[in-house]
């Protein structure tokens, strides 16, 4: 069987800036074929020199990308993405507004062919305070927060820094994922698909128009690793590492492993097949400091030896 | 002009208060010229050609049942499908027995089994509960068949259960379903979004066209059997809109089709959360023209609130569900508020299906704003549903000026079941509190939502005016309705939810000529034995059409 499509699955109240989101990565993946699945076709901006194909329910990119419209059935939509040829490397699927995103997750995640990628809700940040507390949807608005692998914090750019601070710190009460900044939706890719989406240097990303800053770090062990003591070390890595994944060789059972953390939620399995012994990080924090977790990790590896 | 036809009755109910009984009743080119006695008919008679036609002398005439409130497309569906259900379904093509315990289910279901000796199809059953059917599972399946694919479907479409043969049938590489968390391969039992999974490879199935097409010819011949003479279809299109309405043409805009439908259509393409309410405002302006005789579209719109009532997904105000699960929302409240507000602007009747006392609540409130920004008299905004309310609500509901389309079958069905296991007796016994809107003064009909209650509308009355639960007991007798009311709801009511009033739904002078024909008369009959009142057939547009015996 061929590997299952991961699917980063993008969900948020209505207004959250799902769509602006959408847009940007859009633009902003380069390495990638995505295929975006989203609900109004019309909203989502796309420059006509960029455009290959098109018809009325799907836009073919010139990098390979396409945008389609769900319809009334996603289970067939993301069918439909399997059969092409070649298949997307990764899926962007924006939920609707009011759909619980675990249970979107538990239907995509498993679907026959496809992999749960991340969960990443938008949250306005002018509104989703006193969304939280609404009369018809607090629940709904607050089970949208707790279930995100990460929160994009949309909107910052209509507040004031203090309100920005006080709505941050409110986020960390209603929910345990990490927040990204992201004005005009600029989430970087890096942090929205687990994908292999090429080497990056380590080290701060340079900004452009287009691409959000962020810092990666690759750490590439020098000998077979305590997965237990791994687990412990990811389980506390600093809450603005976003984004863990690699593979790596388990010191007790001379086996290769997949590592893959997105936000607080950690899974360690085996792999099927390694070529490169290494874990890659991804910070939305351009200036992150890897050097604690280096060490951490090192000590990973030295205690197996 | 065509003669004149004089029908004469034991007794005809005209369910108009000015004139409640009758005996004979006049009716040329399909409409009513008279209704009263030989007597009084005598100026027309003198004038006009006609002939008396005996033939319901021993029976009693009512105006045509209307359901304002079923869905033929998704009864096109499961009609074709075996049913073995816990309660009695009475069908077109067959009478589906009450199946009450494990071993008469799959008794039942060897039966059925054999009887598809001969042919390669699937086999589908519809109505399997585990309150009373026990454990139905892969093993138990295997033993019916090994060889022909078995789906045991849920009755409220949660849950799929099939053999080896079916999970086989299927095409889904066996890793992708053992990883599914709900999908038990070991027990055969596909739920949730598991059973979406499977409902993938079954639809092609249950959609085939040559299927589907004999599908709704069951439909034709149930809506018939119940007595109406008009159906709403709330909420066009299920399916795509062109291929629909080919299919719906085709099959009853025919001269042998005894009743007519009125399409109100959703106000978001299904599967559709959010949208452009002036672009979908010029959407539906698009069906503007495509009316027929039988088929047509009003001045009528589709919205929902809150999720399914059979699925436990309605909206709760606190304090919520036993099991502290939530429901969820159909649309967004601040979306949902756009588009009414778009459509009151138009000058729209707003249906709005609402389940539990939150969306409820979601769709007055909404409705208060409307009526402060924009005033509307006489504008019908309707309740469809009315599963969980409460009595504040109801005075609301009249305050506002609105009415309500409700499914009262919600309390046989479910009343027991969610007294037990979802809602607790207090909010359980009261679901479809319809008597306080008869107390209220608030016009309500009653619909089945076919399928999801039986589309016999004598049946809703019976609930209605007893509130008689699935075990025989009695729910909440403080919200029976009268029988007037219950019989209301049934014909002129409904006939005002629709905004069809002055052409159906009582018997008089100008209207349609639309009957039911019943053996018996409800007002004689015991209030518990409303629902077995034979019925003859019908009248639609002046043309008797009987139930084939």
């Amino acid at each position: 069987m061929s590997e299952r499509i991961p699917i980063t699955l993008l969900s948020g109240y209505l207004g959250s800036g799902k769509t602006t989101i959408v847009n940007h990565l859009l633009r902003a993946e380069k390495n990638l074929r995505l295929a975006v699945l989203v609900n109004d076709f019309g909203a989502v901006n796309i420059d006509a020199d960029l455009i290959r194909n098109s018809d009325a329910t799907s836009v073919e990119l010139t990098n390979g990308c396409v945008c389609c419209s769900i319809g009334d059935d996603l289970g067939a939509a993301l069918s439909a993405q399997r059969e092409r040829t070649p298949p997307p490397d990764a899926i962007l699927l924006e939920a609707s507004g009011v759909s619980e995103p675990a249970r979107i997750a538990r239907l995509v995640g498993h679907w026959p062919g496809f992999t749960l990628d991340a969960i990443i809700v938008a949250a306005d940040g002018e509104t989703v305070r006193q969304r939280a507390g609404d009369k018809f949807v607090s629940h709904l608005v607050q089970s949208q927060l707790q279930c995100a692998d990460i929160i994009a914090l949309t909107k910052t750019d209509l507040i004031s820094s203090q309100a920005c601070l006080r709505v941050q710190a409110w986020l960390r009460t209603a929910s345990s994922a990490p927040v990204v900044i992201a004005p005009d939706g600029a989430v970087p890719p890096e942090l929205a698909f687990g994908a292999n989406s090429g080497q990056r240097r380590d080290g701060p990303q340079p900004e452009d128009s287009e691409h959000p800053a962020f810092a990666t770090f690759t750490w590439t062990p020098s000998h077979p690793v305590d997965i237990a003591r791994l687990q412990v070390v990811l389980g506390n890595l600093h809450e603005d590492i976003h984004r863990v994944k690699g593979q790596l060789v388990d010191a007790r059972t001379r086996t290769p492993m997949l590592v893959q953390k997105v936000g607080q939620r950690c899974a360690i399995t085996h792999a099927s097949d390694a070529e490169q012994f290494c874990l890659v990080m991804i910070s939305a924090d351009e200036q992150m400091d890897f050097k604690q977790v280096a060490a951490d990790l090192d000590a990973c590896a030295a205690a197996s030896r | 002009m065509a003669e004149i036809t004089v029908f004469t009755a034991k007794k005809i109910h005209t369910m108009n208060p000015s004139l409640p009984h009758a005996s004979a009743v006049a009716v040329r080119d399909g409409r009513i010229i008279e209704v009263g006695s030989l007597e009084t008919l005598k100026p027309w008679l003198d004038q006009h050609a006609h002939h008396i036609d005996n033939r319901f002398a021993d029976h009693v005439i009512m105006p045509g049942f209307i359901d304002p409130h079923l869905h033929p497309t998704l009864g096109a569906i499961l009609l074709t499908c075996p049913f073995i259900t816990a309660i009695e379904w009475r069908l077109p093509d067959r009478i589906c027995p009450a199946v009450t315990s494990h071993e008469a289910y799959v008794a039942r279901l060897a039966e059925i089994e054999a009887e598809f000796a001969g042919t390669d199809d699937i086999l589908v059953t519809w109505g399997f509960h585990r309150i009373w059917h026990g454990d139905v599972n892969r093993t138990v399946l295997n033993a019916i068949s090994t060889t022909r694919p078995i789906f045991v479907w849920q009755r409220s479409f949660h849950e799929i259960i099939a053999n080896d043969a079916g999970i086989e049938w299927l095409g889904v590489a066996r890793a992708d379903l053992e990883r599914h968390p709900q999908i038990d391969l070991s027990t055969g039992r596909f739920f949730e979004t598991g059973m979406a999974v499977a409902a993938q490879s079954l639809n092609k199935v249950l959609m085939e066209p040559t299927r589907f097409r004999r599908g709704l010819e069951l439909v034709k011949q149930a809506v018939h059997l119940g007595g109406h003479t008009t159906i709403g279809e709330l909420a066009y299109p299920l399916l795509d809109d062109a291929r629909e309405w080919a299919l719906l043409s085709e099959t009853l805009e025919r001269d042998d089709v005894p009743f007519r439908m009125k399409i109100t259509p959703r106000a978001l393409g299904r599967g559709k959360f959010e949208g452009n309410a002036s672009e979908d405002v010029e959407r539906i302006k698009g069906f503007k023209g495509r009316d027929s005789h039988r088929l047509f579209f009003g001045n009528s719109v589709k919205l929902f609130t809150d999720g399914g009532f059979f699925a436990e997904l309605m909206q709760m105000m606190d304090p919520g569900f036993i099991d502290g699960h939530h429901g969820e929302w159909l649309m967004a409240p601040e979306q949902f508020e756009k588009h009414a507000r778009a459509f009151w602007r138009e000058g729209k009747q707003i249906h709005v299906h609402c389940t539990g006392d939150m969306g409820l609540e979601l769709a007055l409130d909404t409705l208060e704003k409307l009526q402060a920004e924009k005033p509307r008299f006489n504008h019908r905004f309707t309740i469809e549903h009315f599963g969980v309310s409460n009595p504040e609500q109801v005075r609301r509901i009249a305050d506002l000026g609105a009415i309500v389309s409700a499914n009262v079958y919600y309390l046989h069905e479910l009343g027991e079941a969610y007294w037990q296991k979802s809602i607790g007796f207090e909010r359980a016994s009261q679901m479809a509190r319809v008597g306080s809107l008869e107390r209220a003064g608030v016009t309500f009909a009653l619909h089945s939502d076919f399928t999801m209650a039986p589309a016999l509308p004598l049946n809703s009355a019976w609930v209605a005016v007893n509130r008689i639960a699935e075990s025989g007991a009695v729910l909440c007798a403080e919200e029976c309705v009268s029988l007037d009311a219950a019989m209301r709801a049934i014909t002129i009511d409904a006939a005002y939810v629709l905004a069809m009033e002055n052409e159906i739904g009582s018997i008089r002078a100008g209207k349609k000529a639309d009957f039911t024909i019943l053996e018996q008369d409800p007002w004689d009959v015991p209030l518990e034995k409303l629902r077995d009142i034979p019925i003859w057939g019908t009248v639609f547009e002046g043309t008797p059409f009987p139930h084939s015996k």
